[in-house]
């Protein structure tokens, strides 16, 4: 007797044509062997159907979003800001950190060509508050044509500036009238007009921390929007 | 998609092909379970498993235009055994061989030798499911395919021929085989079959 042991499979999963599936069914009839092949190999797919299913640990669907047709060119445009900024930072660092040592030259050169200038222009201010013979600040003072008096040098431009903060307390101490003649000459407007110009402040796009700043904010926009970009269709 | 009117599923598919995503994500939450407890006992690890079926839900959207002639389902089967298979070759030192030994008719019956339990009190039984498991493991890969997609998913041969790209007769032999070896080893456990 053959048995038809590579169709049992097939026949009990309904997928023999009927002529095949008759065959099987009138074996099975006569050969109690292939009875049993066919129990178990059902009962072995009742076990395989058994089996528990397995989770997974994470969300397996992809989340399909589609980005704007902006958001690309924005990306490439922060990154190149964010190049930019960084850029920036270190020029504006070398120009700011190199910029003091210039100065710090020029000032020295400058006090070297003023002279006795500058430290006539200090003794009033180093003064003691109540020395009543003391003739302070009498160059800017006393000078009949103020432009003379304006000096051209920042060193000096300075002592003029510090000229009221100094001896203000001497003048509250009881310094005599002729004494707060340097305050008054220090309040000019072209004096201190002068004084601005020969001593600028420095402009905010050299500060190297605000370029620093944009290069951070820039950098972290252009992966905000890489990682949106990347999570997106 | 047990209990879905087909005319949802065909409704969400038509909406998907025209675009929506959300159309896709809910076909494809339907299927994520099955397809990852498929593909998870072809490549025999969680991680890769996660991996495959994630990038097979993927692919499956980007080329959701193609999809024709397969019900959805087992075109989504198709791509994720397609990757699991390709993962498989790929760790193998010569991906061009083909995963399973020839096909001969030379099939053995292993005959109980002792009595035991009968199988088919089993179900339940955590100490013959995990046999059946780690029978499941012991197969050849495109056999375990197979019968996986037969006994587990529930396709038909000839669903479960376009999906592993092969013939009917092919995968009807494969089948046969793999269930064979599992109950072989269940039998070599002392366990009887139930009498036919």
């Amino acid at each position: 007797m053959q048995h038809p042991h590579a169709d049992l499979s097939a026949y009990i999963d309904g997928a023999l044509d009927a002529a095949a599936k008759a065959a099987v069914e009138g074996h099975l009839v006569t050969c109690a062997l292939c009875r049993a092949h066919v129990a178990q190999l059902r009962a072995t797919t009742a076990l395989v159907q058994a089996l528990p299913d397995p989770v997974p640990s994470r969300r397996l669907v992809p989340r399909l979003v589609t980005a704007p047709s902006w958001l690309a060119p924005l990306r490439t445009l922060m990154t190149l800001a964010s190049g930019a900024a960084v850029f920036l930072f270190l020029a504006s660092a070398l120009v700011t950190n190199m910029a003091p040592a210039a100065s710090t030259g020029a000032a020295t050169t400058a006090r070297e060509a003023s002279g006795d200038t500058a430290v006539k222009g200090q003794a009033p201010a180093a003064q003691p508050a109540g020395a009543p013979t003391v003739t302070p600040a009498p160059a800017p003072a006393a000078s009949p044509n103020p432009a003379f008096a304006a000096p051209t040098s920042s060193p000096a431009a300075d002592n003029v500036v510090r000229g009221p903060a100094t001896v203000a307390p001497d003048a509250r101490g009881g310094t005599p009238p002729a004494a707060s003649a340097a305050p008054a000459a220090a309040l000019n407007p072209q004096d201190a007009a002068r004084t601005t110009l020969s001593a600028p402040r420095p402009s905010p796009l050299l500060n190297p921390w605000l370029w620093l700043a944009l290069a951070i904010v820039c950098g972290v926009a252009a992966i905000a929007l890489h990682r949106r970009l990347r999570a997106s269709i | 998609m047990t209990g879905t009117p087909d005319g949802e599923i065909q409704l969400l598919i038509e909406r998907a092909r025209a675009g929506d995503t959300r159309a896709f994500e809910d076909l494809a939450r339907r299927e994520e379970r099955a397809l990852y407890r498929h593909v998870v006992r072809i490549v025999g690890t969680t991680a890769d498993a996660e991996d495959i079926v994630q990038d097979a839900l993927f692919s499956a959207w980007r080329s959701i235009a193609s999809f024709q002639g397969l019900s959805f389902r087992a075109w989504l089967f198709r791509i994720a055994t397609n990757r699991a298979l390709d993962q498989l070759r790929s760790r193998k030192r010569r991906p061009e061989l083909p995963l399973d030994p020839p096909d001969d008719d030379d099939v053995t019956w292993a005959e109980p030798v002792a009595p035991g339990p009968d199988l088919t009190q089993l179900v339940g039984d955590r100490e013959a499911l995990a046999a059946v498991e780690t029978a499941l493991g012991s197969l050849p890969a495109e056999q375990r395919t197979a019968l996986l997609l037969r006994d587990v998913e529930g396709f038909a041969y000839e669903e479960i021929a376009v999906i592993t790209s092969v013939e009917i007769g092919t995968v009807k032999s494969r089948i046969h085989r793999g269930r064979l070896a599992v109950r072989n080893v269940l039998i070599a456990r002392g366990w009887r079959g139930p009498e036919g």
